[in-house]
């Protein structure tokens, strides 16, 4: 009796811990994104999110014994490789020709050399010993989560957006071409992790979770598209059942008579 | 002007067909199906409408600041993420439909909310990389005079 008692409270002690140092922070972030974005509280917003953002970063020390906070010691590991890409995108749009904000050409190619640094890294990442490890030396579970996804997706935006640059605008095949061959080499990053083996996982590995990383791919398109639609049923109800507004009155004799007098005013005068 | 000559069936399926290709060789390479995929699909579906539903109630009430601020469609959408909640329940809970290798129906929603957070940060990052770098193949472009004058 006394022993489950006390693996009880120390389940309790454990759910409160990923709760408090977890859960919670989890729930902050996007809190505080929607006071910044709705101007309710800006400055305050920023910060909830922020902490939010790093408590959920440094879970895995804060609250070792919750299995969740393999994800929060996964975006913490993916964190840099990340910040470089946007850096380096931003640098790539920004070099070019742009009305506003335009950087230093040299930004273009720096962008471009950034970009692909941070997709070595990630490659690094699996195929050599840059791989996120967890508790005792093992891979975090959610690196083979997120890598196929990351290459499964990224080959597959990148295709839709060469066929949409050659589409919707003029002489936009050599762009087109460009971003069709970032779609090949993506898929080629893939192909090579489904035939060779990554530093702490197999190629076997891989292919199984490239199957589930398609799957949460397809549900989560499908997932949002569901809630988009019930989101618009929901709005167009509610704007149907509102009643007609009521016609104003028509103008009575005095309104009339002061229009006439104004329109005469303007388009009177005596012939010269 | 000239017309789009691509649909956005086409679009769509310029996106799919990348991921099809690569299923496709990993079939030909001898694997089968991974049994779990019709869990994780399911499991996609029904975390991601609810978490969009949630984003989108937020958003309501930039709606409601412009309607006098309506009760209807706030608990209309609570309503939906409602039966969102009891399907997943549903599925879950009855007869090992949706349950993964998790432990039980609360163990197996948290781990969907996690799930989603990491596969949700792997398609955010290759939205910023194919978005980044579409635009930046766009503003790369040598500029030109739209009209005579410019010149």
């Amino acid at each position: 009796m006394f022993i489950n008692r006390s693996v009880a409270v120390d389940t309790m002690d454990s759910m409160l811990e990923a709760a408090i140092w977890f859960w919670i922070p989890l729930i902050l972030v996007p809190i505080g994104l929607w006071l910044t974005i709705s101007g309710k509280a800006k400055s305050f917003g920023k910060i909830l999110s922020l902490s939010g953002l790093i408590l959920v970063f440094i879970s895995s020390w804060t609250v070792p014994s919750s299995d969740s906070t393999a994800a929060g010691h996964l975006l913490l590991s993916v964190l840099a490789p990340s910040l470089l890409l946007a850096y380096g995108i931003h640098g790539m749009i920004f070099g070019g020709n742009v009305p506003v904000g335009k950087l230093d050409s040299t930004a273009r190619w720096s962008g471009t050399f950034a970009v692909f640094i941070s997709l070595t890294i990630l490659c690094l990442m699996h195929w050599y010993n840059f791989t996120p490890l967890w508790r005792d030396g093992e891979i975090n579970p959610y690196w083979i989560v997120f890598w196929p996804t990351f290459l499964l997706c990224s080959t597959s935006l990148c295709s839709a957006s060469a066929l949409a640059l050659v589409s919707f605008g003029d002489n936009r095949l050599s762009e087109s071409m460009k971003l069709a061959s970032l779609s090949v080499m993506m898929a080629g990053i893939a192909l090579s992790a489904m035939i060779f083996d990554g530093y702490l996982t197999t190629s076997e590995e891989f292919r199984d979770y490239l199957w589930l990383a398609a799957a949460d791919i397809l549900g989560t398109v499908i997932g949002v598209m569901l809630a988009i639609g019930a989101f618009a049923i929901v709005i167009w109800s509610y704007e149907k059942s509102l009643p007609i507004p009521n016609n104003s009155p028509p103008p009575s004799k005095d309104e009339i008579k002061h229009v006439v007098s104004i329109a005469e005013s303007h388009i009177g005068g005596e012939e010269e | 002007m000239k017309q789009p000559s691509a649909s956005w069936k086409l679009l769509a399926l310029a996106a799919f067909l990348p991921i099809l290709v690569l299923v496709a060789i990993d079939v030909s390479l001898g694997d089968k199906i991974h049994p779990e995929s019709f869990k994780r699909f399911g499991n996609a579906i029904l975390t991601s409408y609810v978490l969009m539903g949630i984003i989108l109630i937020g958003n309501l009430f930039f709606y409601a600041d412009s309607r006098h601020r309506p009760f209807a469609p706030f608990v209309g959408m609570m309503f939906a993420i409602a039966i969102g909640i009891l399907i997943a329940w549903a599925l879950i809970s009855n007869d090992d439909l949706l349950l993964e290798a998790n432990s039980g129906l609360r163990s197996q929603m948290l781990s969907n909310v996690v799930h989603m957070l990491v596969s949700g940060t792997a398609m955010l990052l290759a939205a910023v990389l194919a978005i980044g770098a579409t635009f930046a193949m766009i503003t790369g472009r040598e500029r030109r005079a739209l009209f005579e004058e410019e010149e």
